[in-house]
């Protein structure tokens, strides 16, 4: 381990393409950084990421490698460090610019790969989604079935009617 | 998964509550369709088709999503489906935001809990009852429907629940589905209160104003407390973040007191805290910028009131509203700032004074008295202005002393040191302990006030203590250092002296001889003084109190007084009276005693002792006081207290005793008995005759110099345990302890010091003795001349067993009770012995007739009963055979062969021998032998051989010898 910023490392996705990473790019990944440091010898053997689509890692690897010098995320993640979270970068926000279908392909591969910060910017741009819609809205954007009556919606209208922003 | 329906339908029936709802959907479902058209159906199923060919974030994500969003957006997303709901509705995402308020309570939450299982467990076992009851009303019904009969009691009781929902809280055998549909159930009951009429429910104002202390933690029920909560304070927070000018805001506009704008605001600050949603930085500095706003034009009537002197209305109706809005940070800082001792408006009076005006090496504390005085009335004033100005809750009076003690007393007293260290180190140990002590008095007398916590005592004092940090290293190595120079001061001082005394040192020992009698006298009156405290000590010590400085209390006495009497004037007075007739009683008995010591002057002198220990007892109670500030610096002076008592043992033993110890026995070595007397008696040769001054000179000095050094050792031992052990600067017991280690140290050094003296002694008193009995032993003493029988008549011991048991008795008594008992047992026991050989030795030397034998057996007599008086029981055997030997001349045999004359040839003997066989002489010779074979007689201490050594000193010896030797040895011998 000799010169570990040259070193690459080799990942397959889950529709069987090969993709060459540098390594230090693919570590913001702790699923392939655990992986490198049991197998031992990183470069050789190819790392198969199984459930990420080919386009899908591309684009978590393009955001690997924009904050590939990010400081290493910290383990506590408890409530504490959620209130600290800071807004989005304009990058990321940029980035984040998909349609949803990727996005979520996205969040699911960062909660697969365990990269908490990619994770962290797509469930806020998530929650940019969602804020200021109306339940309806909501609905049509995620795709959710609505399985209240009407009535059963209302009493839950009615009993969160103090949130309601005035 | 979804919640159960409150619908009595025909899921009710169904085994699980998942049965129950999938039965419900379906049942739904199957409404819809029949509602709707065929074309919804196929738009349902290609949704359907389209969900699934989708993404499905999994439940924690969404959860995590949904921890972004503000809590307007959770409230629309809980209406989107029963899934998100759910999620919405977690308990713990609304305990989450309680608790960032600050207002969860977990153990309450808990014990709520608890008691809520208890009801339940009871409702249960009363339900159960009455449910026996009913089923034995059913089994009338018949027993076909023993397993129906609980289902229905369930759906029975699903009914009750609708019915009296909040009036009992009830158990369900199910208790998890309850749980979850409780939240569900009091939500209804909550909204009740507000109008249901929609739009802005009037804001209760002053409810609001306390609406965070109203929280109660009720698991299960934290989103309702949540929601009132947010009720109150949402709307003022959203408004406030939004507002463009900050006197604009709702808050402002609905309060006018600026109690309440304050109450309200402290309560938005918190509420911010519950803010995770994106933007939630912005919206805290603007709350913040509003409330800095805020306070700040507070503070300005605050100061206003301040200028005026307006205690208890502008300031302390401001000082309130500045600690409600924020703790009141700014309010004691602009407190504290117009303190007028802090600002330096009034100024307390000028440590460096405490320099002015006084001799080199000391220091006048009555400035620096005056200053902590000073300091403390005003703290005691502000004390009580703090009271009435500033509410309980907070605590101005510590950060008003630290504030001080930064400032003020930490320059004052900084400048004060360096001052006085450039004055030398005697002035600046002085300034430095004294000035601790009078702070640590300070400490004392300061009042808390109201809001002090209850540690304010103990606060202060480190806050005080901290001002001394940085010169308690350097006081402590100085302190040392001082005591050191000063000690080796003395001790060469008193050496220089002696060198230049050395001259006449010469006649002081000669002239000594003749003040015996003044200094036993001396002694005795010196053991007085020095027992005397010894007995007394617990209440005050005679050195403490001999050294006592004005300006520092003896803590032995001081103590006492000191902590009733919180003004620092007093301390001074407080140890005077008590101890004042020992003070002057010693010092006076130490003048005389210097005076008449003066014979050992030379070799070591009490008064450098006593100088060395009042040194040290300077140094350490200087030390001792810092001893009283804790951490680091405690232990670091108590060791120090150790060092300065292991240096002064040091120099006291090893500069000082040693020495003259060393000096004694090299004294005692070189003693030569004749050469003294002769150059005695040429200097003095009218005075008296060399006997009468009965002392081998550098013994009877040395003999002074145990019992001084004795003195000393004692003197050391009251010192360490006044000093050292009576105020735990040192334990006792600790046998790793360095001091306690040293003063064993000392005491082996002065008692081997004393016994090689003493084994020296021993040789001298011996030789001295051996002289007198070598001179003054007149040969007619045991043999009298036979021509004078009157003369013989005089019975008694003569001159020189006198004069040696003088000698021997003076010397032996001196050492008593001035030595170890054993040390002084082996000492008396090794002089007997000596004697006794010495004796022996003697009478070999002499030549005794039986007339003679008489003085000799007196003499023996005098001896014996000098040793009977040592009480050294090992010796009286021997003495007791001297004695015995006495009657070997006692005997008096006949000279054989009258007719020989006095011829004494061996032929004479031998003619005897062969000729006479039954004659008086071969009978009294006879009688004799039996004596010297007479084991018994002499208890084994002399063999027959040793006492017949004896008998050869007889005067008629060779005219009876061979008479004694054939009765001897028998008949045998005879033939031979």
């Amino acid at each position: 381990m000799s010169s570990e910023g040259e070193q690459t490392v080799k990942l397959v996705s889950s529709d069987n393409v090969e993709i060459v990473t540098e390594r230090k790019v693919a570590e913001r990944s702790m699923l392939i950084k655990n992986m490198i440091e049991d197998l031992g010898a990183p470069g050789e053997e190819p790392i198969p990421i199984m459930n990420v689509s080919e386009n899908v890692l591309k684009k978590v690897l393009e955001w690997c490698a924009q904050h590939k010098n990010d400081p290493a995320p910290t383990q506590d993640d408890d409530a504490d460090s959620r209130k600290k979270t800071t807004d989005i970068e304009e990058w990321d926000q940029k980035f984040m610019q998909v349609d949803q279908e990727m996005l979520f392909e996205i969040i699911l591969a960062a909660n697969y790969m365990d990269i908490k910060a990619l994770l962290d910017v797509g469930c806020k741009t998530v929650a940019n989604m969602i804020k200021g819609k109306s339940p309806e809205e909501i609905r049509k954007t995620f795709n959710i079935q609505n399985d209240f009556t009407p009535e059963e919606e209302d009493q839950i209208r009615r009993e969160n009617e103090w949130a309601e922003d005035r | 998964m979804s919640r159960p329906s409150s619908a009595t339908g025909p899921g009710g029936r169904s085994s699980t509550p998942s049965g129950t709802a999938r039965n419900l959907a379906n049942l739904r479902k199957a409404q819809m369709t029949g509602l709707r058209s065929d074309d919804n159906v196929l738009a349902s199923l290609r949704a359907t088709q389209i969900v699934a060919s989708k993404p499905v974030l999994p439940a924690e994500l969404i959860a995590t999503i949904l921890d972004y969003l503000p809590v307007s957006d959770l409230a629309r997303c809980a209406r989107v489906s029963r899934r998100l709901q759910e999620m919405v509705y977690d308990d713990t995402r609304w305990i989450q935001k309680l608790k960032a308020m600050g207002v969860w309570n977990d153990g309450e939450a808990r014990q709520r809990f608890d008691e809520n299982m208890k009801k339940k467990a009871e409702a249960q076992r009363s339900r159960e009852v009455e449910e026996a009851r009913r089923a034995g009303g059913q089994s009338m019904n018949g027993h076909s429907g023993a397993g129906r009969g609980h289902a229905r009691s369930s759906t029975l009781f699903d009914v009750g629940l609708e019915e009296e929902k909040h009036k009992i809280s009830i158990g369900q055998a199910d208790s998890p589905e309850r749980q979850r549909r409780a939240p569900l159930a009091d939500g209804f009951d909550e909204l009740t209160i507000s109008p249901a009429g929609g739009g802005l429910p009037p804001l209760d104002t002053t409810a609001a104003l306390t609406i965070l202390s109203q929280v109660r933690s009720i698991r299960g029920r934290a989103r309702q407390e949540f929601g009132k909560v947010y009720g109150a304070l949402g709307p003022l927070y959203n408004n406030l973040v939004r507002s463009r000018n900050q006197s604009e805001a709702l808050i402002f506009r609905t309060y006018r007191d600026p109690e309440q704008q304050a109450q309200i605001l402290s309560q938005l600050n918190r509420f911010s805290k519950c803010d995770h949603s994106e933007g939630w930085a912005s919206r805290e500095a603007k709350l913040e910028s509003t409330i800095v706003a805020f306070e700040n034009a507070v503070l300005r009537e605050f100061q206003q009131g301040l200028a005026a002197n307006d205690i208890d209305g502008r300031m302390k109706r401001y000082a309130h509203v500045l600690v409600t809005a924020n703790g009141g940070a700014v309010g004691i800082d602009a407190y504290l700032n117009n303190d007028p001792v802090v600002n330096r408006s009034r100024r307390l009076g000028n440590l460096l004074d405490c320099l002015e005006s006084v001799a080199p090496g000391h220091v006048d504390l009555n400035p620096s008295q005056s200053f902590f005085e000073r300091l403390s009335e005003h703290m005691v004033d502000q004390a009580s202005v703090i009271d009435r100005v500033f509410p309980p809750s907070v605590d101005v009076l510590m950060p008003l002393l630290s504030r001080l003690c930064d400032d003020l007393i930490s320059d004052s007293v900084t400048a004060l040191f360096d001052e006085a260290h450039s004055r030398g180190i005697e002035t600046y140990v002085k300034a430095v302990s004294g000035v601790f002590e009078q702070s640590l008095r300070f400490v004392a007398s300061i009042k808390p006030c109201k809001s002090s916590p209850p540690d304010f005592v103990e606060q202060a004092r480190q806050t005080v203590i901290l001002c001394f940090d940085k010169h308690i290293d350097l006081y402590l190595a100085e302190e040392l250092a001082f005591f050191k120079t000063r000690s080796n001061a003395e001790v060469e001082r008193w050496e220089k002296e002696l060198s230049e005394q050395e001259a006449n040192a010469e006649s002081f020992f000669m002239s000594n001889i003749q003040r015996q009698a003044a200094k036993r006298d001396f002694l005795s009156s010196f053991k007085k003084v020095v027992m005397m405290p010894v007995t007394a000590f617990p209440l005050s010590s005679p050195f403490g109190s001999s050294k006592q400085a004005p300006t520092q209390p003896n803590p032995a006495t001081g103590s006492t007084s000191r902590p009733m009497t919180p003004s620092l004037g007093d301390s001074n007075r407080s140890s005077t009276p008590q101890p004042e007739p020992p003070t002057t009683e010693l010092a006076a008995k130490a003048a005389i005693m210097n005076n008449r010591l003066e014979g050992i002057k030379s070799l070591f002198s009490i008064e450098v002792a006593l100088n060395l220990t009042h040194h040290a007892k300077a140094s350490i109670e200087r030390a001792a006081i810092l001893t009283k500030s804790e951490g680091k610096h405690g232990p670091a002076a108590r060791e120090q207290c150790e060092t300065i008592f292991v240096e002064l043992l040091d120099i006291l033993g090893g500069k000082h005793i040693r020495p003259g110890f060393d000096k004694a026995v090299e004294h005692l070595g070189n003693y030569n008995p004749r050469e003294v007397r002769e150059y005695k008696s040429s200097q003095a040769p009218s005075s008296q005759d060399p006997s009468a001054a009965g002392g081998v000179e550098p013994l009877v000095t040395f003999l002074e110099l145990v019992n001084v050094g004795d003195l000393i050792q004692q003197m050391i031992d009251v010192f360490y345990s006044q000093e050292l052990v009576a105020p735990r600067l040192s334990d006792r017991d600790d046998f790793l302890n360095p001091a306690g280690k040293e003063k064993k140290r000392f005491e082996q050094m002065l008692d081997e010091r004393v016994a090689a003296g003493l084994n020296k002694g021993i040789d001298v008193l011996m030789h001295e003795v051996e002289y007198i009995a070598a001179t003054t032993q007149l040969p007619t003493d045991f043999n009298p001349p036979a021509t004078a029988p009157g003369a013989a008549v005089d019975i008694g011991p003569t001159s020189t067993a006198t004069a040696i048991i003088s000698t021997v008795s003076s010397h032996t008594s001196m050492l008593s009770g001035s030595t170890d008992k054993t040390t002084l047992d082996i000492f008396t026991q090794e002089v007997g012995l000596r004697l006794f050989t010495l004796l022996c030795k003697h009478i070999k030397r002499q030549r005794i007739s039986s007339a003679g034998a008489v003085t000799l057996i007196s003499d023996l007599n005098a001896y014996a009963s000098f040793v009977s008086s040592l009480r050294q029981k090992p010796l009286l055997p021997y003495y007791a055979a001297l004695r015995e030997l006495g009657a070997i001349y006692l005997v008096a045999i006949d000279p054989p062969g009258t007719y020989f004359g006095g011829g004494k040839g061996g032929k004479a003997k031998r003619a005897s021998l062969l000729s006479t066989k039954a004659s008086s002489t071969s009978l009294q010779a006879k009688e004799l032998a039996t004596i010297i074979a007479d084991g018994q007689r002499f208890r084994g201490i002399f063999p027959a051989e040793e006492v017949c050594e004896f008998a050869e000193r007889r005067a008629d010896w060779y005219l009876v010898r061979g008479d004694v030797e054939g009765a001897m040895y028998g008949v045998g011998c005879c033939v031979m």
